[in-house]
């Protein structure tokens, strides 16, 4: 049989006071893995940290804590090393509390020949199920709480015995108190950690509750900036830390200051009397400051800031009460570093949005150009028959003898067509002559009044038309003028002077609808337009219906007025871009896809908003929200 | 006399291009989408001597579609294989109208510069 190399070897943490078991399991393993020992829970722990084993076995009865207490210490500081309770507890549940502490086994004492194979199955990955997990975990939390009020029971029975030991016994017991309202504390923090998303209020709400909880005289949080370089200070408590945070109050990250420092070497740093060392360390806002602890905040090994908490009194803070923070400090640190990546998240929809922005302007433009080009594309063939039409009007003009018209300025005005058509180089002669050549119904053609006036028509008719794309696109280019306006009144009034077929539409007005602060033409524009669209989306229903109910808004600044159809409804996958500009249903039919998009454009200038719901074949409602008249 | 089809929704582009084209000395017929289109053609068939189709306008149900004047396009093709067809396109949409001189049109002719239209009717006329 070959001797394995050790180094290859698994490492396996064995903490254990007797040195029987310590001695029989050394001997029944240490052909498979490095056994590290220990007797005492606190050596264990720190053996645990220096070495990260593979494996861990524990025993239940340990002296200062328990086997289910050092298995929840190492599983949250080495949560991937698997964790067995070796125990001789038979009583129910023994094992369902081992479980509950964060180990993945139990193996019943005494250790015999089976042992080996299950540390085996340990080491290989075996994860003993936890059944109605919730439950156990109480009853362990429960034993937690009952262990530490046995020990307050203990020390207050002990404490009628003796005068002296009573003495000892009260600050053992305020001490005792005040870790368990740590405990407390540290479970708050937990609560309004998962609660508060938004950083700032979070940590403020933090220093908060460690202040008023433990009426300590300061806390504060620091987070390392962007380049690393500072630690801003984000909450502070009470009238000092506000003053601070008012005056961008931070900390270079070196190892000049106490912050600077536990961010650095992420560890706690304890100042525990200031009187004692330089006094001036003191800042001006927190003269009172005798005793320090700051913590760092950090996750999976990043610093993101630090804790600092502080004492009016020397030797504020004992241990315990530095594990207790510092377990709340771990606590903050996971939520801010939660809170950092719901700002990326947030980051990266802003981004999508802009991405779908550019998209949508992109298609726009694209759509604008087309919609221009086309429309103007009439205009220079009109404009080059007319070129022709007036050469030739123009001829038949000079044709007159200007004497002959015996008026002064009739005769000048002939003379001036000739003078300036010869300068331009036109031969109205030869335009004579061609037409003259020409059968009678081709010259009238060429003459045709009436073809000139098309001609022209189509030109402005054109030209009409781009404009209102212009103005559609960017908007009637007029200042608003907000006033009170009675949106039932003037909608009304719209509905009237439209001219549907009497009982379409159905108008609803709420006792309590106020007046809307608006420009009135802009807005009677919008509700014209909505209710158009409807009345042109009616025109294959057979009982076509438009309902326009008004009311003030679930937000009282608003006024709420809602148009809703009975007509086939706008399919999901057309309903984002019935706003884009140029989008239309309606080709042909007149519309030039500006409508939707400016009317959102003039209620969002408004600071309104607007919104459709609607199904495929289950109509379609417009709501429209505009500021209320403030009174 | 040579008798044109013309088919385009834009109500301006085509009474221009129907001026345009009456000046030139051809008899104009129009019409305003894939179906008139077609059922003008139908009964004019022996006379039409060449048909000029818009790329985008209402198709055969009524409703707008990009390259509708396609679908006409085959349809006229179906009626009389040999009928010359040019297609009418914005200067934005002119690989689509390449595709359609792929799919049997004669031409294709981006709208702007009518006079042009008129030059390049009869070249295909004369070519034939």
């Amino acid at each position: 049989m070959s001797i394995p190399d050790p180094r290859k070897l698994p490492q396996l943490l064995y903490i254990e006071d007797s040195d029987e078991s310590r001695a029989l399991v050394r001997r029944l393993l240490s052909h498979k893995f490095v056994v590290l020992e220990a007797a005492d829970p606190l050596d264990g722990l720190q053996l645990a940290e220096e070495t990260g084993p593979n494996l861990i076995l524990l025993d239940q009865n340990l002296p200062h804590m328990s086997g289910s207490e050092v298995a929840t210490r190492l599983h949250k500081m080495l949560p991937d090393a698997p964790i067995v309770i070796v125990s001789a507890d038979t009583s129910t549940g023994a094992r369902e509390r081992a479980l509950a502490a964060g180990a993945v086994g139990f193996i019943s004492k005494p250790i015999d020949d089976t042992f080996e194979s299950l540390v085996e199955e340990y080491m290989n990955g075996r994860v003993e199920k936890l059944v109605d997990a919730e439950h156990h975990m109480q009853i362990y939390q429960q034993q937690l709480v009952e262990r530490l009020e046995d020990n307050i029971r203990q020390l207050s029975s002990s404490a009628e015995k003796n005068r002296h030991l009573l003495q000892q016994n009260q600050r053992m017991f305020s001490m005792l108190e005040r870790r368990h309202k740590l405990l407390e504390t540290a479970a708050r923090v937990g609560q309004v950690v998962t609660f508060i998303l938004d950083l700032d209020e979070l940590l403020k709400r933090t220093v908060d509750i460690i202040c008023s909880e433990f009426s300590l005289y300061y806390s504060g949080v620091f987070l390392v900036s962007e380049d690393g370089e500072w630690a801003v200070l984000r909450a502070g408590y009470a009238a000092a830390g506000r003053k601070m945070i008012a005056e961008n109050y931070r900390l270079p990250v070196n190892d000049r200051s106490m912050i600077g420092k536990a961010i650095l070497t992420q560890q706690a740093r304890i100042v525990s009397d200031f009187a004692g060392e330089d006094a001036q360390i003191n800042h001006p806002y927190l003269p009172n400051t005798r005793s320090e602890v700051v913590l760092p905040l950090a996750v999976e090994a990043r610093a993101l800031g630090a804790l600092t908490v502080q004492s009016d009194q020397p030797d504020g803070f004992t241990e315990e009460d530095i594990t207790s923070l510092q377990t709340m400090a771990d606590q903050i640190a996971i939520a801010i570093n939660n809170a950092g990546s719901m700002r990326k998240l947030e980051a990266a929809g802003e981004e999508l949005l802009r991405t779908k922005t550019f998209e949508a302007i992109a298609t726009a433009t694209g759509e604008a150009i087309h919609w221009v080009g086309n429309k103007a594309a009439p205009i220079p063939g009109s404009v080059g028959r007319l070129r022709e039409d007036v050469v030739y009007l123009l001829a038949l003009a000079a044709r007159r003898d200007a004497e002959a018209l015996e008026n002064e300025s009739l005769s000048a005005a002939v003379r001036t067509v000739r003078e300036e058509a010869k300068a331009k180089g036109i031969a109205l002669d030869a335009v004579l002559k061609e037409l003259s050549a020409m059968k009678p119904n081709q010259a009238q053609a060429l003459v045709s009044v009436e073809s000139m006036f098309e001609d022209l028509d189509i030109v402005e008719n054109s030209a009409v038309t781009i404009l209102g794309i212009k103005e559609g696109l960017i908007g009637p280019a007029r200042q608003r003028n907000d006033t009170a306006v009675s949106l039932n009144e003037m909608i009304t009034n719209t509905v009237a002077n439209m001219g549907l077929p009497a009982d379409v539409v159905e108008l609803e007005w709420a006792a309590n609808m106020p007046n809307a602060q608006v420009d009135g033409p802009q807005i009677e524009q919008v509700f014209n337009n909505l209710i158009k669209n409807a009345w042109e989306a009616l025109s294959d229903t057979p009982s076509p219906r438009i309902v326009v109910k008004g009311r003030r808004d679930e937000d009282p600044n608003y006024v709420l007025v809602t148009i809703t159809d009975n007509g086939p409804g706008i399919p999901k996958d057309i309903q984002e871009k019935i706003w884009v500009s140029f989008f239309t249903t309606k080709a042909g039919a007149g519309g030039t896809g500006l409508g939707l998009s400016s009317v959102m454009q003039i209620v969002n200038q408004h600071g309104g908003r607007i919104a459709l719901e609607s199904e495929a074949g289950r109509g379609a409602m417009f709501s429209v929200r505009l500021p209320a008249e403030k009174k | 006399m040579t008798t044109v089809l013309l088919v385009d929704d834009e109500k301006l582009i085509q009474r221009s291009l129907e001026k345009t084209l009456l000046r030139a000395g051809f008899d104009v017929l129009t019409a305003s989408d894939c179906k008139s289109g077609s059922e003008t053609f139908a009964q004019n068939a022996a006379s039409i001597d060449i048909a000029v189709l818009d790329l985008n306008m209402p198709g055969f149900d009524g409703n707008p579609k990009t390259g509708a004047g396609l679908d006409l396009l085959d349809d006229l093709k179906k009626q009389k294989a040999d009928v010359p067809i040019l297609i009418l396109t914005a200067y934005d949409e002119v690989s689509k109208a390449k595709d359609a001189v792929s799919r049997g049109a004669n031409a294709f002719f981006v709208k702007g510069r009518e006079q042009g239209l008129v030059e390049l009717i009869r070249n295909i006329l004369d070519g034939k």
